[in-house]
């Protein structure tokens, strides 16, 4: 067979392109809110973990040792397969919590190394010259924080993004899944699997690139 | 920065190199294939570990007079890995079935069916597994397939999804009868075994055993939902109670094999609805 009949058979025949871009909105769909939710929830975790409440503090620490220690894809078994077992939530929305949770885990350490790089000099002189604490986290601290934690932050949600892959377990049929589907259907798992990766790649890159110009952006 | 980049690229190659002189080393006894050992890739059973499996094949391939095959099975979870292993060379052949074998062949010209005295004389067959307590659903299914197998629509659905399609004809779609307000049937499968099991390019599962799902939906009166679930994730799906029926478990007809390869505590089997023989695939390049 002619590598192009090939190439055709697998990734365009009978609309499996359309097949693979709803796989791919899946995974676009479960990474994105998990990354909003993980975030928010990442700062919440980040300003218990360094916040003046003990037990707050105590509670932060535990879920993100425990959560940053374990693997993803058994929290997402254990919360579809246990936890919400009996609920009937949808697993789109369980993937979701569980993403979410892992994220926040990791943008928690990731705020609380990037606040620990600044300069403490910074805010005591801000009030002092009679900022409100409010002024001084906007005005000093949270410029810095973002430029210290940008880099780290994106190469959390390209991970996010691979993370999703393993989505399948809990009958979600996302890129990954798709894949392996046509896989299976056309007996030629190689080629299709490097296709698969072009695809994460290029999403990836897609992350990378929206960076980018955010950067570009703040300079000009 | 140039330095480092340096680095990295000699770093980078002394591994590779390093990495493909072993592998060179590694390949070489497939290479001066001997039939003293067999690696063998197989879809994961359920109740057995790799070694287990070996010697059992070990010993059927003695009792039936093929004297000195060592069976090294390699147990993988989708077909998939399990075809990539032997396009990598980590197994020298794949134990599967004829009508998997043949639909194989036909899509992938790398691939060959090849002979093997003891392997071809195992002959597995395929059932629906429950929850042990679903007594009432295994009967029902039971019954299904014997007034199947009575009126010759199971030879029939054979011939449509597994012969035809073998001998080069389009996968068929399948409709699953919907009956309104009828109780529904979770049934999990793996759409990873062509031509019985598989997702068709438009998400929606195909193939002998949706086939079959459809007619055991019509006969009973019920409603049949498909949820395609991961091999590793079969039992803790069935015992979440997300899934009513496990497709399918293999038991080996006759009594050369132990019957529970396939089949751990906490099932229940329906009668063998589909059996077929085991072949053997290699890669063209290996012979």
């Amino acid at each position: 067979m002619e590598f192009a009949d090939l190439l055709y058979k697998i990734f365009l025949k009978d609309g499996g392109w359309l097949t693979i871009l709803n796989g791919l909105w899946v995974t676009v769909q479960i990474s994105a809110l998990s990354l909003l939710l993980g975030t928010v929830l990442g700062s919440l975790l980040c300003f218990f973990r360094l916040g003046k409440i003990k037990p707050l503090k105590i509670v932060a620490q535990v879920y993100i040792s425990i959560i940053r220690g374990s693997p993803v894809l058994m929290l997402l078994m254990l919360l579809f397969y246990g936890v919400f077992a009996r609920q009937g939530l949808s697993p789109i929305l369980v993937a979701v919590i569980t993403f979410s949770m892992h994220t926040a885990a990791h943008v928690a350490e990731l705020l609380r190394s990037a606040l620990m790089a600044l300069d403490k000099g910074q805010v005591e002189a801000a009030r002092t010259l009679g900022f409100s604490k409010w002024q001084a986290f906007k005005l000093v601290t949270f410029p810095q924080l973002v430029r210290i934690a940008k880099p780290v932050y994106q190469s959390t949600v390209v991970n996010l993004i691979q993370w999703t892959s393993v989505v399948g377990y809990v009958t979600i049929t996302d890129l990954t899944r798709v894949i392996n589907n046509i896989a299976s259907r056309t007996m030629q798992p190689m080629i299709t699997i490097i296709g698969g990766m072009i695809i994460y790649l290029a999403l990836s890159y897609l992350v990378y690139g929206i960076f980018h110009w955010t950067d570009r952006r703040r300079t000009q | 920065m140039k330095k480092l980049l340096a680095t990295l690229c000699a770093v980078v190659l002394l591994m590779t190199g390093c990495g493909g002189e072993q592998q060179a080393n590694k390949d070489k006894p497939n290479d001066n294939f001997s039939s003293a050992e067999l690696q063998l890739g197989m879809v994961t059973r359920l109740n057995t570990n790799e070694k287990n499996m070996g010697s059992v094949l070990d010993q059927f391939a003695e009792k039936i007079g093929v004297k000195d095959t060592k069976h090294l099975p390699k147990f993988y979870d989708s077909f998939n890995a399990m075809q990539m292993g032997l396009e990598s060379g980590q197994i020298e052949a794949i134990s599967t079935y004829n009508s998997v074998a043949n639909y194989v062949v036909a899509n992938n010209d790398k691939m060959e069916i090849v002979p093997n005295e003891a392997l071809n004389k195992i002959t597995d067959s395929f059932c629906f597994a429950v929850r042990k307590d679903e007594t009432q659903l295994r009967d029902d299914l039971n019954k299904v397939i014997d007034e199947m197998k009575a009126d010759g629509s199971l030879d029939k659905l054979i011939n449509d999804y597994v012969t035809n399609v073998n001998k080069g004809q389009a996968l068929p779609k399948v409709d699953i009868p919907k009956t309104e307000g009828a109780q529904t049937i979770k049934v999990g499968v793996t759409g990873d075994l062509p031509p019985l099991d598989l997702i068709l390019s438009d998400n929606t599962p195909a193939g002998f055993n949706t086939a079959m799902l459809a007619e055991i939906a019509k006969r009973l009166g019920r409603n049949v939902e498909i949820v395609q679930i991961e091999g590793g994730a079969r039992a803790a799906a069935l015992n979440s109670k997300l899934i009513d029926v496990v497709f399918w478990v293999i038991v080996p007809l006759g009594n050369d094999l132990p019957i529970d390869l396939d089949k751990p505590e906490g099932l229940e089997l329906s009668k063998p609805y589909f059996k077929d023989d085991v072949a053997v695939i290699k890669l063209k390049a290996n012979k």
